[in-house]
């Protein structure tokens, strides 16, 4: 499977927009285009394989379920995730022989994905020191009150930062992937011990993405109770994920009304305490 | 005559902000300059001389990051308080619009990251990756129209809030009741994801221990399972979560890490993904 120059270039159109920062707006592009699972919807269109790019688009989305980038740090770059590493792992895939859908096909696309999503950081971080630049004219421009500029600087010179670390890096990645994957295929039998770690890797890694979530939710022992209560509900209830949500909703407003119940306890003793102050 | 935002200044100042915060991101600035072409059209319609406008847009030079989607209540409120500084309110200056920012940025981000990147974002994946198994385009369509929707309506909704009422529009965020809902949205998030991690994570172990005869006596995935279905998967997940949290080592570092497991676990005959050509 060869990937044109102009699937090349509309694959790179979307890297600019679904980057993190990037030119479709954090809701559109980031959130959206840059999901992997959308991203596996783009790029099967734009490739002509529309089942398995959804299919490893829903491989690479589980180890990036929750892509928070606290502070602007970023742990992986979706641009690379979804428009470099879905199209060559779709390449893989087909060169490979293996069905999008099989455990080994999704475990080669997260392998893909983790390491092209890994080395994408580096985009990360050169599109926004070179923001730097466009910001430094944009201070220019606030001090000399040409506040008009604002707009070019915010929405439109961002687009060269872009051209530069999404587009260019997205075309040859693309144009290159075809080779690269065929001379790995070549180099590594498929079932020698790099491969067989490569894919075992694969089923590892989803583990990483839940744990950055947990990380931000569980604080002390204790707060692993919700997680594994909904590990049991899924795990060995069979409840699916919209019912799962039902439940652990409830359990939610459970909490909160308690807490509240403590919280207004003390803000009425407080009222109390005022008025006899009046007096 | 007392002045009133336009409500097409307003759009416009939402829209700018809603398409804006991150375009032109720098670790130094930040969502700076999406915060400047936010007030922008504002400070344009409030002030007539160029002085007044230069002196409110210098407000907004200040520093500020939070989560976007949720922090459009934070412009919201600041397009209110600039109202009312148009209007000669004393006790709206330079520092009370920027010590709220300031005071804002913080407990907005970490409730934006728990319940919309952390909660909101996860659950519509997961259903819709529930949509989309065996390749079908309906998850991805289905995540595409529910977030955008819930993102759009719901930062203007956020928005209009915040100019409307003020320190009002925040108070719940702060103080006891913001802790009792962040406490109660980990929970809900906490739950989900364990649903989502059973049901999108697998790790299974290969190792099969054989008699004399030739039949395996203890196959280990099933011992495991036995216990605590997907006990493997909760292990590792925990894991994972143990050397990010209380080790400190970064997400890539863990990810090397698993490799090397990877590694290990094929050559004992720990792992074996079954390759076959």
């Amino acid at each position: 499977m060869e990937i044109s120059w102009l699937q090349a270039i509309l694959l790179g159109v979307f890297a600019c927009l679904s980057s993190m920062p990037g030119m479709g707006g954090s809701s559109i592009g980031n959130y959206t285009l840059g999901r992997p699972l959308v991203g596996g919807l783009v790029c099967g269109l734009i490739l002509g394989d529309l089942q398995a790019g959804i299919l490893v688009g829903c491989a690479m989305q589980i180890i990036y379920v929750a892509l928070v980038t606290p502070g602007g740090t970023v742990s992986a770059d979706v641009r690379a995730v979804s428009y470099i590493g879905i199209p060559l792992a779709m390449v893989a895939l087909k060169s490979y022989g293996l069905d999008a859908g099989s455990a080994e096909g999704s475990a080669l696309a997260t392998s893909f994905g983790a390491m092209v999503g890994t080395l994408g950081t580096v985009l990360f971080y050169g599109t926004a020191t070179i923001n730097l630049l466009w910001q430094h004219i944009g201070w220019k421009a606030v001090e000399n009150r040409q506040y008009k500029r604002l707009y070019l600087i915010d929405m439109g010179l961002p687009w060269i930062s872009h051209l530069i670390c999404s587009f260019i890096p997205t075309v040859i990645m693309c144009k290159l992937g075809a080779d690269v994957v065929e001379l790995i295929k070549t180099a590594l039998p498929m079932d020698g011990i790099a491969m067989k770690t490569l894919f075992t890797v694969g089923s590892l890694l989803p583990c990483v993405g839940i744990a950055i979530l947990l990380k931000q939710i569980v604080k002390q022992v204790t707060d692993f109770i919700p997680f594994l209560f909904g590990f049991v509900l899924a795990a060995s209830m069979g409840i699916n994920l919209v019912s799962a949500t039902v439940v652990a909703a409830l359990f939610a407003i459970f909490n909160y009304k308690i807490k509240m119940l403590s919280v207004n306890k003390v803000a009425v003793a407080g009222d109390y305490e005022e008025e006899e102050e009046e007096i | 005559m007392e002045k009133k935002l336009s409500k097409k200044a307003l759009s416009k100042s939402f829209h700018n902000w809603y398409y804006g915060h991150l375009t032109c991101f720098s670790q130094e600035h930040m969502q700076t300059f999406g915060y400047l072409c936010a007030m922008l059209p504002l400070v344009e319609e409030l002030y007539d001389t160029e002085d007044d406008k230069a002196k409110a847009m210098n407000t907004y030079t200040a520093f500020f990051n939070t989560e976007p989607q949720l922090g459009t209540v934070v412009v919201g409120m600041t397009a209110g308080l600039e109202e009312a500084r148009a209007n000669g309110a004393d006790d709206v200056d330079d520092e009370t619009i920027n010590s709220l920012r300031a005071g804002l940025m913080g407990p907005v981000a970490g409730i934006g990251d728990s319940l919309v990147v952390g909660t909101v974002i996860p659950i519509l994946l997961g259903i819709a990756m529930g949509m989309s198994t065996g390749g079908s385009p309906l998850g991805a369509i289905f995540y595409i129209i529910v977030w955008n929707l819930f993102a759009y309506f719901g930062m203007k909704f956020m928005y209009y809030k915040g100019y409307q009422l003020g320190g009002k529009a925040v108070d719940f965020l702060i103080g006891a009741q913001g802790e009792a809902l962040r406490e109660s949205i980990s929970m809900l998030g906490g739950i989900v994801i364990g649903a989502v991690s059973a049901t999108w994570v697998s790790v299974t172990t290969s190792l099969k221990l054989f008699n004399d005869a030739g039949e395996p006596y203890l196959v280990l995935q099933d011992k495991l399972n036995d216990v605590f279905p997907g006990l493997l998967t909760a292990i590792f997940i925990v894991i994972c979560w143990f050397l990010m949290a209380k080790k400190r080592l970064s997400p890539i570092k863990v990810m090397l890490l698993l490799v090397v497991v990877a590694f290990v676990g094929v050559l004992v005959g720990f792992f074996n993904p079954g390759l076959t050509y």
